[in-house]
């Protein structure tokens, strides 16, 4: 399921309908840097595009103006092929969004809620009761459905928040962090809801900086990097980007540094004692036995080799786009795009 | 969708939002009307019926006054903050027909503590009010002129600002206007500032539909109430149009 052949993923994407399409969109604010640095990006019917980056990124910045809170200095927003800029109000119409912050609902219940907005979205009253009850059986919080909100844990009033954006969608749903505070079970539950949604004609823009969760979550996704995309593409083909395939995770003794590191083995990042290296798969036995080594003489408590992730390409990419900005080359060389 | 039915859905989501704070605010204005009808006569040492009849007809307008310049404010002020201001605005609803549903909802809040204020008053003093039928259309008046300039400082202050702002305006509104005694009394730079700003208009405006035959409704007052009125509303409404 999680497994995208890229190749044939293009190919579907240039026959189906691009819903979202951001170009060239540049925005600063007063007295700052460009928080929107040249932003392209399309995302197309029925797709999940996730849009990561750090804190301060630009992520917020983009979505306030696609949904007409801000106004861009210059590009284009269009939705179903229409000029949002233009016209913020039709923006409203076009896309819900489920915003970063909680959305104060104490007083009301998640039925109420729900409903409420389902029915300013313009949905018929009878159709907004059953996707409310389809979409509370479906991320299992029926039980809350007729408490106040005041009551609710971060979680279900997460999730309130989610069918808020979902229960009439129009054309695209951005989803900002939209499992910040759910368990684990759950999160899988509204996993599968954001595919549904998707599956039923409408774009959605995934906003996070929870790389892991993207990487089996989303079909395409930019990173977003001081107000520029540095690098867009499916997973897969980002994790290709990355010269090293495998990671070599080292868990070290207490105190212990990594010393005579064999020039194939590449540091990455490293918290505390867990140390994150880059390694090439021609190069895999070698990077055991050498890990190994390091166990027996007492250098590693533990270490895993396994197939680079979402993440280290994230690292990585970011990284490199850091170096070179900060080498003042920044703008023509930062862009890898995967096919 | 019609921005009627915006209109009554987004009262409907509003007054589910408040209807926790509606107990409290009515405890509240009671509160401040009794405190009004029954400490201002100790600044006196005499009650004589004018001076009754302008505590009477002071203290609803008071009450008003505090709940649209201060509460409205703060309230939306607390909006912002908690992000709900924001969220609102990413709805696809006509701005008016947002605008108009908080106005009607804080009206309904701030009615039922003007009703008290009067019949506190009436039975402090012993008063026979002549009440006018100008009274319905003077208070909602009243009320929306209130709410609008109220709604306009939190619109374009940020929250913090608000608060401070609010809290000047209570003194202002408690001590430095005539609401309780005639404007007669201020010096002529305060009677000056009292003749452009609508705190002035809306005491007399209340007080001359309570109490028809002692004092008159000028109608440039209501002229001054209905340009601070709608000026109140439009920069509310460009506020919540605001694209930055």
């Amino acid at each position: 399921m999680q497994y995208t052949n890229t190749l044939w993923y293009v190919n579907q994407l240039q026959e189906s309908l691009m819903l979202l399409e951001i170009d060239d969109l540049t925005k600063s604010y007063r007295r700052g840097p460009r928080a929107n640095d040249g932003i392209s990006l399309a995302a197309a019917e029925g797709e999940v595009f996730g849009l990561l980056g750090h804190n301060g990124a630009g992520k917020t910045t983009l979505v306030n103006q696609i949904v007409g809170l801000l106004k861009p200095d210059a590009g284009s927003i269009r939705i179903d092929s229409r000029d949002v800029v233009a016209d913020p109000g039709l923006a409203r119409r076009l896309a819900s969004l489920q915003p970063q912050a909680q959305v104060p609902i104490s007083g009301l219940t998640p039925r109420q809620a729900v409903g409420m907005i389902g029915r300013l979205r313009g949905l018929p009253a009878a159709e907004v009761k059953a996707r409310t009850e389809r979409f509370a059986e479906a991320l299992d919080i029926r039980e809350w459905l007729d408490t106040d909100g005041a009551k609710l844990s971060g979680g279900i009033k997460r999730l309130t928040s989610f069918c808020m954006a979902a229960v009439a969608p129009g054309r695209l749903v951005i989803l900002d962090e939209p499992t910040n505070d759910v368990d684990p079970v759950r999160r899988r539950l509204l996993w599968r809801q954001i595919r549904a949604i998707a599956a039923d004609g409408v774009a959605v823009l995934l906003v996070s900086h929870n790389v892991l969760e993207a990487e089996h979550s989303v079909d395409r996704l930019a990173i977003l990097d001081h107000g520029k995309v540095i690098a867009e593409g499916t997973p897969a083909g980002l994790k290709s980007t990355v010269a090293e395939d495998l990671r070599l995770e080292l868990v070290l003794e207490p105190g212990g540094t990594l010393e005579d590191v064999p020039a194939f083995i590449r540091q990455r990042a490293s918290t505390g004692t867990r140390v994150v290296t880059a390694v090439d798969s021609v190069h895999a036995g070698e990077a055991v036995v050498w890990a190994e080594s390091l166990r027996e003489t007492g250098f590693v408590e533990e270490f895993s080799l396994t197939p680079a992730t979402l993440e280290d390409a994230y690292v990585e990419l970011v990284g490199r786009a850091d170096a070179l900005r900060e080498d003042g080359t920044a703008s023509e060389a930062t862009d890898v795009r995967a096919a | 969708m019609s921005a009627l039915r915006s209109y009554l859905l987004l009262i409907r989501w509003q007054a589910l939002r408040y209807k926790m704070l509606l107990p409290l605010m009515l405890v509240v204005q009671g509160l401040l009307a009794f405190g009004i009808v029954a400490g201002y006569p100790l600044l006196f040492p005499e009650l004589d019926r004018n001076t009754t009849l302008f505590l009477a007809t002071g203290a609803p307008a008071i009450t008003l006054l505090t709940m649209g310049l201060v509460l409205v404010p703060q309230m939306v002020a607390g909006a912002k903050t908690e992000g709900s201001y924001e969220y609102v605005r990413t709805l696809p609803v006509p701005r008016l027909a947002f605008l108009f549903a908080d106005l009607t909802v804080w009206a309904a809040i701030i009615l039922p503590g003007v009703a008290f204020a009067v019949g506190v008053a009436v039975l402090r003093f012993g008063l026979d009010l002549a009440i006018s039928p100008f009274v319905v259309p003077a208070i909602v008046l009243v009320i929306l002129t209130a709410s609008c300039v109220g709604y306009a400082i939190a619109s374009l202050a940020p929250p913090m600002l608000t608060t401070i702002v609010t809290q000047a305006l209570v003194v202002f509104v408690l001590m430095f206007s005539p609401l309780n005694f005639p404007p007669e009394r201020l010096p002529d730079w305060l009677r000056a500032i009292h003749a452009v700003l609508p705190i002035q208009a809306m005491g007399e405006v209340i007080r001359g539909s309570l109490a028809s035959t002692s004092f008159a409704i000028a109608g440039g007052s209501v002229a001054l109430l209905a340009a601070w009125c709608v000026g109140g509303l439009a920069i509310a409404f460009v506020a919540l149009n605001r694209r930055g």
